[in-house]
């Protein structure tokens, strides 16, 4: 059920980047798209159980598994700098685009 | 654990020495070259020690979750190339004035490029090629242009959405197997191998799903163009090559690929107008050839790299980018030569390295390649033809032409071209000595043959031929949708 939910945040992102026009709202989309990715990781890591893999002297519980949360951290990082560093792209070019159209643009500075 | 701490310190030490250069020289922006040129002869220093190591080298860091590298001859290849390709780069940019920044993003790019190619695990691999991504993406935007910075965001775009589906792939090989070694995809459900081949397959720029490629390629600077074509989609092509060779089942997927591909970019680039199109549609073929042989793929990346460069810098320098224009105004014979030299050497012209590869490459063919990869070396003669009747002969003896042209050429050309120049075309003629068994009598006839005949088709059909080809499949959104259908492709396949 859950894993229906997060394929379905990713498929929507992925859908959003192709169909919405304007180049903030494709930026958000991938974001979303990401969302889910992240949320897949997180997913998988509490496969065999919930509980944060710190070792304490509690009673014998089932943790989640660490290594996709420490792998998806990076990917986390590494997302929103991307991010980051298109919004900057997008301020430059809404200086000649205000409308920020993708089709307008890419006409504007394809030969 | 059998190896020593010195064994491992080296790369350890190798792979992360270019990032701290790199941020080294934002805060020295006055040695910002000279690290620069360091880091990549640091590399081709270890490209050669990989050579005379002999047998591959496994690091698995921590225990079976950590990073797992692999270096061994194909990664000494692939590094090779990225070493003489970025020096050449930096060398050719030595008096263009750039700044510090520039060679810092050329350092991170070549420090992670070289990391791609010795990584053994999904996770080390996806930061290593967003590491690219970041690093491609500032230096195409480099000039700070409307159209350098949509051309970037375009390129980042793309890959991070293709990223993001490799991102999935790899967590369900984790789901599998509890580790994202590369070993590990084979036990893996099939619809994590096609997530992550869409991945790489984006980022390498192969088939219809590297349709981005031609406009980032053409549209940047010559030296990053240089870059990106000789090195950094290489980073993409490596780890299928890796896969392939490591794991029987994805052999055939791969050379599929590597099929398509090549007859893919050929078909656009014998129709191409424009210099540096037509070298971006050829990079995307001969990617192809790399994949379609996966054994001997590293030699061919390492021609491949050095020419490809070579002919995006010498695109760089002449006065115009169509053939028509080009073909009116002259070329200065000098470069002329330079030309000639390289468009041989990937037409697989014997002397040049560009011919070993290519009879090692078609000696590991199978059966059913042999036709598809044949008609992609004739079309790659076709046009490099176009390329190698540019320079007009007669000019080499009319002096006042030939003086004026030198004129117009010397304004744009500086010492550091001709630099660049000795280390790719050298390059070239050295290289041969990986594979000098190849010079027999009946090697050397065929791709004679093929030359000669491509050439013949160029001045009889081609040359007057003026086809231009749709560019509609090159826009964003259907860049994107060709991801989806790239999914089902591979899925389909590797169901089968």
């Amino acid at each position: 059920m859950l894993e229906a939910f997060v394929l379905a945040t990713m498929l929507f992102g992925f859908f959003g980047i192709i169909f919405k026009k304007n180049l903030v709202m494709k930026i958000i989309s991938m974001d979303i798209m990401s969302t889910g990715v992240i949320a897949y990781y997180v997913l998988v890591a509490s496969r065999d159980g919930l509980f944060t893999p710190i070792i304490a002297k509690a009673n014998q519980v089932s943790y989640a598994d660490p290594v996709p949360q420490a792998v998806i951290l990076t990917a986390i990082v590494i997302g929103f700098s991307i991010q980051a560093l298109m919004l900057v792209c997008v301020m430059k070019l809404a200086k000649d685009n205000p409308t920020l159209e993708t089709s307008a643009i890419e006409e504007n500075n394809t030969p | 654990m059998t190896i020593s701490h010195n064994a491992l310190a080296l790369p350890i030490a190798w792979i992360t020495l270019p990032f701290f250069i790199g941020f080294v020289i934002y805060l020295l922006p006055k040695l910002a070259r000279l690290l620069a040129l360091s880091i990549a002869l640091l590399s081709a220093g270890y490209a050669a020690q990989i050579f005379l190591m002999g047998s591959p080298l496994n690091i698995q860091l921590l225990d079976n979750f950590g990073v797992t590298l692999i270096v061994d001859q194909l990664s000494g290849f692939f590094i090779l190339t990225n070493a003489l390709v970025t020096s050449a780069v930096i060398l050719y940019c030595w008096q263009t004035g750039k700044k510090a920044f520039f060679y810092m993003q050329i350092v991170i790019l070549h420090g992670s490029v070289n990391a791609t190619f010795i990584c053994a695990d999904f996770i080390s691999l996806y930061v290593a090629l967003e590491v690219i991504s970041i690093a491609a993406f500032l230096l195409i935007s480099y000039p700070r242009t409307d159209r350098s910075i949509w051309v970037g965001l375009r390129y980042l775009f793309v890959s991070n959405t293709a990223m993001l589906f490799y991102l999935v792939g790899a967590v369900l090989v984790y789901k599998a197997n509890n580790s994202f070694h590369f070993s590990g995809l084979l036990d893996s459900p099939p619809e994590a191998i096609s997530l992550i081949f869409l991945g790489l397959l984006a980022k390498g720029g192969i088939f219809i799903s590297g349709l981005w490629l031609p406009l980032t390629h053409s549209e940047s600077q010559s030296p990053v163009s240089a870059m990106l074509s000789g090195v950094v989609v290489k980073a993409g092509v490596f780890p299928l090559v890796r896969l392939a060779l490591m794991l029987e089942e994805i052999d055939p997927v791969v050379r599929f690929f590597g099929v398509c591909t090549a007859l893919l970019g050929v078909g656009y680039a014998v129709f191409e107008q424009d210099t540096k199109r037509t070298l971006a549609f050829s990079t995307v073929s001969q990617l192809g050839f790399i994949m379609a042989a996966p054994v001997v793929g590293g030699f061919y990346a390492l021609t491949h790299g050095l020419v490809k460069s070579a002919l995006f810098l010498i695109a760089g320098v002449l006065p115009s980018r169509n053939f028509q224009e080009l073909k009116e105004r002259g070329i200065d014979p000098k470069i002329g030569i330079t030309l000639i030299i390289a468009s041989l050497s990937i037409s697989g012209f014997p002397i040049l390295a560009g011919f070993g590869s290519k009879v090692l490459t078609s000696k590991n063919f199978l059966p059913w390649q042999v036709i598809a990869m044949n008609i992609a070396a004739l079309g790659t003669a076709i046009c490099f033809a176009k390329f190698i009747f540019l320079p007009d002969p007669k000019l080499t003896f009319d002096r006042d032409a030939r003086l004026k042209l030198e004129g117009e050429t010397k304004k744009k050309i500086s010492l550091g071209f001709w630099w660049a120049m000795v280390i790719l075309l050298g390059g070239l003629f050295e290289v041969n000595a990986f594979y000098y068994e190849a010079y027999t009598l009946e090697n050397t006839v065929k791709p004679l043959v093929t030359i000669a005949i491509g050439w013949l088709t160029y001045l009889l059909i081609f040359k007057k031929l003026v086809l231009k080809l749709p560019r509609a499949v090159e826009k964003f959104d259907h860049l994107i949708g060709i991801m989806s259908l790239m999914l089902i492709l591979v899925f389909w396949m590797v169901r089968v």
